[in-house]
């Protein structure tokens, strides 16, 4: 229990209240809908959820540096509509040089994202807003308006959806929900143990300071650009692999819902708090709502923005104005420990009572 | 004369330059291009976001942004519709419609003046509200069969070949540029856009000028989206979707400063017209609506990362002379 | 004590200039390792453009910094940071977000690609140690006391190797107690060789701290003295210099009817227990030094940060003053300090400036600017107070600090105040402008407004007030009439000195 209440803090608090929210919404759900818990939902679920999941881990990535990408939606649209297109033309090419183009073409607008941002100076909303317009624009002129029809893919690409790394029951844990777990597992440990994702944590959370620190904070907001473009690329994929007919308004919205995921998963907008588990979850959590509304007649699948709107709303008040409060009641308490442990003059290396942890239970 | 007021004079004659220069262009393309109807449509074509321009110039040069205005937009439309099918009297429903602007305005507003919420995260969020309102209450019906008069309003001339909105335009923009530039309320919003502290130091009441902004913003976009309804003669839950990009394009464009402070009703004008000949000019052309907002994308970035780089070689410029003149003595 | 060692750095005959103002005129300085040389002056007497020097933020005009005897030329803080040099100021630079041991390493080129925590945590732990500091370093940097912050910055400085740490005031904000933790660092920093250079302002302080103490005014260099042979009044004497009889002397004037009665006005954690009269046509002196919360005071009667206790007793009426609109509307006016961030609309013209406060009364019916109106005025002030611009249409950015400030007077006197409180009107400003102000004041007292004049300029305050508040750390020391008010009974009070004992004091809170 060593420094347990160091290692809880109040960001990890709201991961456990988002998951306890995501019980108390499937429990609320099972009480109005008939058969609500059943195969089919989870596997519904997990698999819409996958393709929100991997863009929310890049624009996590992104938000993490008090920046923001609204271009996310293009990017996934233009690569899923691109490599559908490559594929199309060329049926034998190899999924992993698909896979690997539609990483590449993201990156490329990511990267384009980043240099405005880090090297032209010019706002993160304003990149983005017009880059939104300008991704979605390269799409309709690349396609001509014309569609990326199933019939036309690879027999590979077509079965990839319904692929399964392992079922219980009815419940298939599918290929593309374990690939978007992968990127969550491995950008949390990017961000737990890598230089490169704490130093994402420091600028987000004093940006001036990160400016005379001794490391290059615009190269790394750069590259965090690139990851979300990367990101959004590969999401780009799986969204070509699930619905197969490409069309010109393909991933429109997903930029706000990646947003609405990462902020309602606990991401602090302003930066420097946040984790690829929370942002998973609160992934998850939208899509849940979104699966529900559509099966509960109480009220009309229609809420789902209204409500999705609201969420971003609260999570982001509550953080200003609920989270900031008690995280400095949160804290207060190791500092009287500090001085009385001065005064009691006892040694440095005595290990400290983990007095957070009557927070935790 | 101050050297932002020359770069912002200079920044204006280079929009006129623009402007002129899309003239002859769009001139030399179509014979058409300057009569006086092709302008009165092309006006037209625009009407309903140039209006929310001018409140958003107004929000932009108080250092905040209003993203929810297109989906206010939609979601006073909406409420317009949905109460003409409820069979509600159509003036009433107007009025509704009106008040719904001020009402989502106002929400903004709280949590941006009183709770101290960043606009740029209020307005986020509400922009998807909002458009979630919509969908709430047109679902994916389409509504038209307005009063003859309403689609009236919206289509046909009114004085002479100006439609009704035009003039309402017109009447605005004088309105605007007198509170902006000559009244105390658009100087309180210059005051706060450049320094919220000495503002609020002089005894200005700052949260008060933003509540207002934001609740002339909603009704400015209540205005806009009833107006859209009767020009379109039909409601979808989805009108108006992504005019918020066009809109504070225009605004940045025309020399307002994002982070507050700079800009002028001039330089916006300009800048709408210029937007608006391009668009006119690009559809002379055959070119699609999508690559229209391409362009204007471009634009946007170019409108913020010019002045920067120019800053930017400016300073560098500037640095070099000290250098010179230190090393000198 | 380690003197007669070779020095690790030293700063040979360094001058700078800023515009009007000789920020440092021929200081020299040595630092020897595991030495503290504590550095001390009054505002405005040079310190912290010695430090920016130091740190690559100036360039000295003339003069030169040598480090092991070599000249080096320092460019930017990460420079400095390459030589060893490395500050601490009152206000930590830490992220927030991140534990204790990443704000230490994460800068360093080791500290990636791949986090080793408990490495960190262990290397981390033991630089702590070494400082005899207890914090655990797995708590985020957020919610840290400043003192923790400041332990977390020494930290690391030492881990990058650090040869001369600067200490700019870093006592400024921190308790009595937190003041003894980081004297016990700045030990074992001393034991370990490195050149302390400590910005102080709390005499006892540096008596305590200091191994040699040096005294800067006016940008000059008074007096270098090891600790064993200065004493208080010496150092006063030193700081001091200049005589009040150098200044222009407010004219005695009959004090009117009282104007403000303050009692016991206070703010949790800020100020506590003030109480005092202010007469119409009477200058009421605040003095005191840094973080003696004088500005704090001048804000809670201006309605910006509430008193929480208290009673203020305003033109015969006791009145709760909970914005600057409020105290406007009785007669109350604050001029800020921060000319810059508070005071001025920099990009904003002259008459912008001066009508803000009192708009209203240059609105038509309709709410329409009469912009005629507003430039007369501007046009008045600017000829009454000798504003040297072309026009009133011009950015106030555009003018010199001198005429800036009277710009500022400008628009609080416009606004007809009964009680105009004034923080640090000349700071940073030149002779003429500053005679200019001063002449302003006298005259302001004569037509009978009441003034406060927050000032820490010693002499000014002296000898334009006909009353001095003294102010230590929140508290009231006392209130001095002009014949008791010497410049030496003032300074004592506002360090908190008793004058019997000049040796160490260590201070103990009430």
């Amino acid at each position: 229990m060593k420094s347990l209440r160091s290692r809880i803090r109040p960001e990890q608090l709201r991961e456990l209240v988002l998951f306890l929210l995501i019980i108390l919404l499937l429990l609320f759900f099972s009480t109005q809908i008939d058969n609500y818990l059943n195969a089919r939902f989870f596997n519904r679920v997990t698999t819409s959820a996958a393709i929100i999941i991997v863009v929310a881990a890049g624009q996590t990535l992104v938000i993490l540096t008090r920046n923001i990408d609204l271009s996310v939606g293009s990017i996934v649209g233009f690569t899923a509509y691109f490599v559908g297109h490559q594929l199309a033309l060329n049926n034998g090419m190899d999924p992993w040089v698909a896979v690997l183009m539609a990483i590449g073409v993201g990156a490329l607008m990511g990267g384009l994202n980043g240099l405005l941002v880090a090297y032209g100076g010019v706002p993160a909303i304003i990149v983005t807003l017009g880059t939104l317009a300008i991704y979605r624009t390269l799409l309709v002129e690349y396609s001509n308006a014309q569609t990326v029809l199933t019939s036309t893919l690879p027999e590979w690409l077509l079965n990839l959806p319904r692929a399964e790394i392992f079922s219980v029951g009815k419940m298939d844990f599918r290929l593309l929900v374990g690939l978007a777990l992968l990127v969550i597992v491995i950008f949390q440990l990017l961000l737990m143990y890598s230089a490169y994702g704490r130093r994402l944590y420091a600028i987000g959370s004093n940006p001036d300071a990160a400016k005379i620190a001794g490391f290059a904070s615009r190269r790394i907001v750069f590259t965090a650009f690139i990851l979300c473009g990367a990101l959004s690329g590969l999401a780009g994929f799986m969204f070509l692999a699930r619905f197969g007919n490409i069309t010109v308004v393909a991933g429109l919205g997903i930029e706000l819902e990646s947003v609405a995921a990462a902020v309602v998963g606990g991401v602090n907008i302003f930066g420097g708090s946040g984790t690829m588990i929370g942002a998973m979850l609160g992934a998850f959590l939208i899509n849940i709502l979104e699966q529900s509304l559509i099966r509960w007649f109480a009220i009309s699948e229609f809420w789902r923005d209204f409500l999705l709107g609201f969420l971003i709303l609260l999570a982001v008040a509550s953080d200003t104005l609920i989270m900031n409060r008690l995280r400095s009641t949160w804290e207060r308490r190791p500092l009287e420990k500090m001085d009385n442990e001065t005064d009691s003059g006892s040694g440095p290396n005595r290990p400290t009572p983990s007095k957070g942890g009557d927070h935790v239970a | 004369m101050s050297r932002n007021l020359q770069r912002l004079k200079s920044w204006e004659g280079v929009l006129l330059l623009i402007l002129v220069a899309t003239i002859i262009l769009n001139s030399t393309l179509a014979p058409s291009y300057l009569r006086v109807g092709n302008w009165i449509n092309l006006f037209e074509l625009s009407i309903e976001k140039i209006i929310v321009a001018l409140a958003m110039t107004f929000i932009i040069i108080n250092a905040e942004i209003d993203l929810s205005v297109a989906s206010t937009m939609g979601l006073t439309a909406g409420v317009l519709a949905w109460l003409h099918m409820q069979g509600a009297p159509f003036p009433l429903a107007v009025i509704a419609a009106l008040l719904m602007g001020v009402i989502a305005g106002a929400f903004n507003g709280f949590w941006i003046a009183y709770a101290g919420l960043p606009s740029l995260v209020v307005t986020l969020a509400t922009m998807i509200m909002y458009r979630g309102g919509a969908r709430i209450l047109l679902e994916d019906r389409s509504i038209g069969e307005f009063p003859a008069w309403f689609s009236h309003l919206g289509q046909q001339p009114m004085v002479g070949p100006l439609p009704f909105a035009l003039i309402l335009f017109f009447a605005l923009t004088i309105l605007a540029i007198v509170v902006l530039h000559y009244s105390g309320f658009g100087r309180y919003v210059y005051v706060i856009g450049n320094n919220r502290d000495v503002a609020e130091y002089s005894g200005v009441k700052v949260r008060r000028v933003k509540m207002i902004l934001f609740i002339v913003s909603g009704t400015a976009a209540a205005l806009a989206g009833v107006l859209f309804a009767a020009r379109l003669g039909a409601v979808r839950g989805d009108l108006a979707n992504g005019f918020e990009l066009d809109i504070i394009t225009m605004v940045l464009l025309g020399g307002v400063s994002i982070f507050g402070g700079r800009g002028s009703m001039g330089g916006v004008l300009l800048s709408i017209l210029i937007v608006l000949n391009l668009r006119n000019g690009m559809s002379l052309l055959n070119l699609t609506g999508h690559l229209q907002s391409g362009v204007i994308g471009v634009l946007l970035i170019l409108s913020v990362l010019i002045p920067n780089m120019a800053a930017g070689v400016q300073g560098w410029l500037h640095r070099r002379r000290q250098a010179k003149i230190v090393h000198e003595t | 004590m380690t003197t007669g060692q070779t020095p690790v750095m030293e700063i040979r005959h360094v001058f700078k200039r800023f515009d009007a103002t000789q920020a440092l005129d021929d200081v020299s300085l040595i630092l020897y390792p595991g030495e503290v040389h504590a550095l001390i002056g009054e505002n405005g007497a040079g310190k912290s453009t010695l430090i920016k020097i130091m740190t690559g933020i100036h360039r000295p005009d003339q003069g030169e910094l040598l480090l092991d005897d070599e000249p080096i030329e320092v460019h930017n803080s990460q420079e400095a940071q390459g030589y060893g040099i490395a500050a601490i100021y009152q206000e930590p630079m830490v992220f927030p977000d991140l534990n204790v041991a990443e704000n230490i390493f994460i800068s360093h080129r080791t500290f990636g690609p791949i986090v080793r925590w408990k490495q960190m945590y262990r290397e981390a732990e033991r630089i702590l140690t070494q400082l005899d500091v207890k914090l655990d370093v797995r708590q985020p940097a957020r919610g840290l006391t400043l003192a923790a912050q400041q332990a977390v910055e020494i930290a690391k400085a030492i881990s990058l190797q650090v040869r001369v740490l600067i200490m700019d005031e870093p006592t400024a904000s921190l308790s009595a107690h937190e003041v003894r933790q980081l004297f016990n660092i700045v030990d074992a920093l001393k034991e370990q060789g490195v050149a302390i250079l400590f910005i102080g302002h709390r005499l006892e302080e540096v008596f305590e701290i200091g191994d040699r103490i040096t005294v800067l005014r006016d940008g000059k260099w008074i007096s270098s003295t090891p600790r064993a042979q200065v004493t208080a009044d010496a150092i006063i004497r030193d700081m001091v210099g200049r005589k009040v009889e150098d200044f222009f002397v407010k004219s005695q004037t009959e004090s009117g009817e009282r104007l403000l009665s303050v009692h016991g006005l206070g703010k949790e954690g800020v100020f506590q227990d003030i109480n005092f009269d202010i007469h119409q046509g009477e200058v009421l002196g605040f003095a005191g030094l840094v973080g003696s919360r004088r500005t704090d005071v001048g804000l809670a009667l201006f309605g910006i940060e509430q008193a929480d206790e208290g009673q203020i007793i305003f033109d015969g009426q006791e009145r709760k003053i909970g914005s600057p609109q409020q105290a406007l509307d009785l007669g109350i006016a604050y001029m800020s300090e921060d000319r810059r961030k508070l005071g001025l609309v920099m990009p904003m013209s002259i008459t912008t400036n001066i009508s803000l406060p009192t708009l209203k009364n240059y609105l038509s019916s309709l709410g329409l600017i009469k912009h005629k109106d507003e430039m007369a005025t501007a046009e008045h002030f600017r000829e009454e107070l000798t504003i040297r611009s072309p026009s009133v249409e011009v950015e106030v950015e555009k003018l010199s600090g001198g005429n800036q400030q009277k710009v500022m007077l400008s628009k609080w006197l416009n606004a007809n105040p009964k009680l105009l409180i004034l923080d640090e009107p000349t700071r940073g400003i030149d002779v003429g402008a500053k005679a200019d102000v001063h002449h302003l004041v006298n005259d302001l007292a004569a037509q009978g407004i009441a003034i406060i004049l927050i000032s820490s300029d010693l002499p000014e305050v002296l000898a334009m007030s006909d009353r001095v508040l003294v102010m230590r750390e929140g508290r009231q020391m006392g209130v001095f009439t002009r014949d008791e008010a010497t410049q030496e009974v003032v300074m004592t009070a506002a360090m908190g000195q008793n004058h019997a004992k000049n040796q160490t004091v260590v201070e103990t809170r009430a």
